[in-house]
């Protein structure tokens, strides 16, 4: 890969890292529902400790300038295992991030109907799962045949959006907000949660690491990008915030902050336009994660982590077919559950996970390669990266104490999944036979039981009633089933067939 | 072309594959639209206030995890073998 982009460029891929469609929905949930005006203060902190955090990733990313990001640098630092299980978050934060971006596609589509035709807005409501899943699927088959990106313009485009607002926001007047935590020191925990909830608006520019390959000069560009970028987006959120929480009371609302605010500032007109700049945010966003995904698997794939079949390439596009719609699965299984919070949890823990991770092999590269070429260090060591940790697991629990039951649901299904990888990890090191075996025996066992049940079902031993089609389904099931698992049993024993 | 057992094997292998994978997707559909019920589809499968909806769908999301599983092992059994 020819390394063609300069400094103004990776500023460019920082900031429309950055700048998505995260601020159109994760403020919602964090000014109603966990840190009111506080909200504001919890943009700050996200940036601080953002800004801690990235410092490792300038270090790493001078010293180690290849495709792969945080995946590269736990495998330099600790190989195996924790490369794996790095890769893994990376992805499923990916994947979580992308069904976050569907949802907010037909909430912006919904509050635009809103203003338009509210029959149509009701349907849209009531069919949100269903609207996400269509966008995913369109979304996929255009990846699947080699999409355009879409480039910088978008952030162009945003930050005007975002400096009309401001100044229309001060010209029409606000009520400063306060933004003190009260009462003190209880309302700290949630102004903590708020920051965990709404970390993802920072999250983007690390996918300046991601495009290392291409970028000249790239130990000196890079952190100095990444600098750059996370010093102009504080206080570009904290003024938005300011303004929106400025013109928008606390109340019940069932519709997003900024579309309201925009709409209170700019009548008739604000919340459209904002409506209009979440749904291409959302679109871009759930394109772009799409891609991620696939070439987090392909690489993960490529080291023998995962199936060789992923790294399949479509034989007339070119590109990574099967791992792109291998994702877009999983994305539309999350995105069919709706649940906003949830999924706005769930995509901030596994990168939280993933930036303690960057922070620990900062600390593990220091001691075991001293004299790797370092164009940037990351300034007061240890402290920084040791900061950075802490904060991560600080940001992990912090919504647990507050009693935030999406956050609780999101970090148990978390722990589940990280199970999933552990259980994955195992099955690749103890071999394909093996497995193969065992799931065998698992269908053979569930195609019994199914046979089993089917008779007692017919029999009236088991009180359900069941039409004759759907008890020769069973029949079929159980057949199929027990059929499946002979043939896994016996997949290695050549001389029986 | 000759046709040995182990090709037929493997022709068979693959469809039980892509039978039970097919399968376990439906089960997987089929516990969505339990739980979450678009278009009202509960009513359609005669499915009542009484009946123990977490259980079904813990059951069938298992069922369709093991199922599609087993099903790619299949389909894949033809690439990793010579």
């Amino acid at each position: 890969m020819k390394r063609e982009l300069g400094f103004s460029d990776a500023l460019m891929m920082g900031l429309s890292g950055s700048i998505g469609f995260e601020i159109f929905v994760l403020m919602d949930y964090a000014y109603f529902g966990l840190a009111g005006s506080s909200m504001v203060l919890s943009l700050l902190l996200g940036g601080l400790i953002n800004l801690l955090i990235m410092f490792s990733y300038c270090e790493l990313s001078a010293a180690i300038p290849k495709v792969g990001g945080e995946y590269t640098y736990t495998k330099a630092a600790y190989g195996g295992l924790v490369a794996f299980v790095s890769g893994c978050l990376r992805w499923l934060a990916s994947v979580f991030g992308a069904s976050l971006a569907a949802l907010v596609f037909t909430r912006q589509l919904s509050y635009l109907f809103l203003r338009v035709s509210p029959i149509v807005q009701s349907f849209i409501s009531a069919q949100a799962p269903l609207i996400a899943i269509a966008v995913i699927v369109i979304l996929t088959a255009l990846d699947v045949k080699g999409s355009r990106k879409v480039g910088p313009m978008i952030v162009i485009t945003f930050l005007a959006l975002f400096a009309i607002f401001l100044a229309s926001g001060l010209w029409h007047g606000l009520t400063p907000p306060d933004v003190v935590p009260r009462p003190l020191p209880e309302g700290l925990s949630g102004v903590f949660a708020a920051t965990a909830y709404m970390f993802p608006m920072f999250f983007g520019m690390r996918a300046l690491v991601a495009g290392a390959a291409q970028i000249k000069s790239a130990e000196k560009n890079i952190p100095r990008a990444i600098i750059l970028s996370a010093l102009l987006i504080m206080p570009l959120y904290f003024s938005v915030a300011y303004v929106a929480v400025g013109v928008v009371p606390l109340g019940d609302f069932d519709e997003p902050l900024l579309n309201l605010a925009a709409e209170n500032i700019l009548p008739g007109a604000g919340g459209i336009l904002f409506a209009i700049a979440g749904m291409v945010a959302s679109l871009s966003a759930l394109g772009t994660s799409i891609a991620v995904q696939s070439s987090i698997a392909r690489g993960m794939s490529r080291d023998g982590y995962l199936p060789k079949i992923l790294l399949s390439v479509h034989r007339r596009y070119g590109t990574p077919y099967i791992a792109t719609i291998a994702g877009s699965v999983f994305i539309i299984f999350l995105s069919a559950v709706g649940y906003v919070e949830f999924l706005g949890y769930a995509a901030s823990f596994g990168s939280i996970l993933v930036f303690a991770l960057v922070n620990l092999s900062l600390l593990k590269l220091r001691k075991t390669r001293p004299y790797l070429k370092r164009a940037f260090k990351a300034p007061l060591y240890p402290f920084t990266p040791v900061a950075g940790v802490i904060m991560s697991a600080v940001l992990l629990v912090s919504p647990i104490f507050f009693g935030d039951v999406n956050a609780i649901s999101a970090l148990m299904s978390g722990l589940g999944l990280m199970a999933m990888v552990l259980l994955t990890y195992y099955l690749r090191m103890v071999g394909r036979y093996r497995v193969q075996v065992a799931l065998g025996g698992i269908s053979l066992v569930m195609g019994v039981l199914t046979a089993l049940l089917t008779y007692l079902i017919e029999i009236g031993f088991v009180p359900i009633i069941l039409s004759p089609v759907s008890l020769y389904i069973l029949i079929f099931f159980s057949v199929v089933s027990i059929l499946a698992g002979l043939l896994n049993v016996t997949a290695g024993a050549p001389k029986i067939f | 072309m000759r046709i040995t057992i182990k090709g037929v094997r493997k022709v068979f292998a693959a469809a039980v594959g892509v039978a039970q994978s097919t399968m376990g997707m439906l089960a997987v559909i089929a516990a969505y639209i339990l739980h979450s019920d678009p278009f009202g589809l509960r009513a359609w499968l005669y499915v009542n206030t009484g009946f123990p909806i977490p259980l079904y769908v813990l059951v069938l999301i298992v069922f369709g995890f093991f199922s599609i599983t087993s099903g790619l092992f299949l389909i894949t059994e033809n690439e990793e073998s010579p």
